[in-house]
């Protein structure tokens, strides 16, 4: 991310290629293990050297930097050959005034299963003044938090959600099945996973525009440097500190039925979370809930929408869906890359990873190695195997990934079920951004329909 | 066949169970339990493979 744009728009500088044709490295040799007693030694056979002996004196941590507008829109669309080229020449790469980049499936799920080389903290900057909980808690406080929140993003307490997240997908399909044809990301994509999140939180509706913008702040500056960047992301991150605060003291005061009331009444090693704890994992959620989904859905109905025989598929069995999800999940990798930072020397395939320096865990190389997945290139519904890495891996694993996935499979039943035709409307195309990928600008055509009336609060 | 989940290993992505949830099922965390016990039924063996070969973590191993 931030500084990954070089990875994601990748060196694609040559025509799309079609399936990778270079040598497959052969199957991973075996479960990768924690931390051992011996040298640690990763996949590649790297070894870790001269432990960091003092305070963490290495990079500035990486952020989201202003959209590469300079980017080439084909490679942006098809960031896939790029990966490929980079994972087949140079697995390890080091980017000048940058990060260093795993992109080979065992070197990445190495660095994300050691989090003790490859540490959380200070690994990206979003506008935060302190560490995000708990994505940037190592171990061992990680796992307090975790045992705390893992519960309430378990699968069973999101299905509860199901029936509320179906209602919002209609209203929002109802808003323009008329017409049909719809601009996807600003009518569907951006306001879902907004209007789930003020939903679960029990936040007013009429807040989306602001934590809109604010996301927009943080991960899509609207900028031209980085510097500027910086600024628009700390105004940003002391709005959203600002804007929970009174919320936070008002749920200690007036317990609802909302997440909020749960986070302040919860409690850790004996005492309640306190409010910097409570805005530290509200501000985390509002980061890592409301972009994603917006950049899964729109970069995988952009995928169908070209491929009709992928839609149709769907459309002719909704019991495709998930692993539909889970397949476009791989091969689009809307979260393309994940922050961490080198505790120690750590070696590998021949790169000296420096301690302190930051390095870029490439999800979406990952997800397209042929050392893992047979024919990475197809997009195959009916994988048998998908260790697809777009929620990550090891103990940072997405703690919003069921609420995410059950998002995606609503909204994907309810499009394939009520818009079955849709395309790309004639004579346009599709706009990807740089950095977390996504199509901002999605325009479909479909046969009208009619409106359901979900019932759901407009 | 004897299939076992390592649960230093599990992180609840939850892959085995929404892929095959007559072998495995959720705890309060989300993590992987598992619901068999042996002998398997040849849907169960297929169910046991199918969720180790999801497993992000590797944490599933089936064994003969």
């Amino acid at each position: 991310m931030t500084d990954t744009d070089a990875p994601t728009t990748g060196p694609t500088t040559g025509p799309i290629t079609g399936p990778t044709t270079g040598p497959i490295t052969g199957p991973t040799t075996g479960p990768i293990t924690g931390p051992t007693t011996g040298p640690i030694v990763g996949p590649a056979g790297g070894q870790i050297t001269d432990p960091l002996p003092g305070p963490d004196g290495g990079d500035e941590p990486l952020r989201f930097g202003p959209n590469a507008f300079d980017a080439d829109p084909e490679a942006l669309a098809h960031p896939q050959p790029g990966y490929t080229e980079m994972r087949e020449t140079t697995p390890v790469m080091r980017i000048p005034d940058g990060p260093i980049v795993l992109t080979r499936h065992d070197d990445v799920m190495f660095a994300l299963k050691n989090p003790e080389l490859f540490s959380s903290v200070n690994a990206i900057e979003i506008g935060n003044i302190r560490p995000l909980i708990p994505l940037q808690i190592d171990p061992p406080d990680h796992v307090k938090y975790r045992r705390l929140l893992d519960p309430i993003f378990a699968p069973r307490e999101m299905a509860k959600l199901e029936p509320k997240v179906r209602a919002l997908v209609n209203d929002l399909i109802d808003e323009f099945i008329e017409r049909g044809e719809c601009e996807f990301s600003a009518d569907l994509a951006i306001p879902l996973p907004c209007r789930v999140f003020l939903e679960i939180l029990g936040l007013p509706i009429e807040h989306l525009d602001r934590f809109l913008r604010w996301k927009d702040d943080i991960i899509r500056p609207a900028v031209e440097s980085m510097d500027e960047a910086k600024v628009v992301q700390h105004e940003a991150g002391q709005a959203i500190y600002d804007y929970f605060s009174p919320v936070i003291s008002d749920r200690r005061a007036n317990p609802r039925d909302d997440l909020i009331t749960l986070f302040v009444q919860a409690e850790i090693d004996g005492h309640n979370l306190d409010d910097d704890e409570v805005a530290d994992i509200c501000f985390l959620m509002m980061i890592a809930g409301l972009d994603t989904v917006t950049a899964t859905l729109t970069c995988s109905i952009s995928n169908l929408a070209q491929h009709a025989e992928r839609r149709d598929a769907i459309v002719a069995d909704l019991g495709l869906v998930p692993a539909a999800v889970e397949e476009l999940m791989r091969w689009e990798t809307p979260v393309p890359a994940l922050p961490r930072r080198a505790t120690q020397d750590i070696e590998m395939r021949g790169e000296t990873i420096k301690a302190g320096e930051n390095v870029v865990c490439l999800l979406g190389s990952a997800n397209i190695d042929p050392a893992e997945f047979p024919k990475p290139d197809d997009i195959d519904f009916t994988r048998s195997g998908n260790r697809h890495l777009s929620f990550g891996g090891g103990v940072h694993r997405c703690l919003g990934s069921h609420l995410a996935r059950l998002e995606l499979r609503v909204a994907m039943e309810e499009i394939h079920r009520r818009m079955p035709d849709y395309a790309i409307k004639a004579g346009e195309r599709p706009v990807y951004t740089s950095g977390l990928r996504a199509v901002e600008y999605l325009p479909l055509v479909f046969s009208a329909g009619s409106r359901v009336g979900s019932g759901s609060r407009a | 066949m004897k299939v076992v989940v390592d649960t230093t290993l599990c992180t609840g992505h939850g892959r085995c169970y929404a892929l095959a949830p007559d072998v495995f099922g959720a705890d309060d965390f989300g993590h992987c339990e598992i619901l068999v016990t042996e002998p398997l039924t040849e849907v169960q063996r297929a169910q046991a493979k199918l969720g180790a070969d999801n497993c992000p973590e590797r944490a599933i191993a089936v064994h003969d």
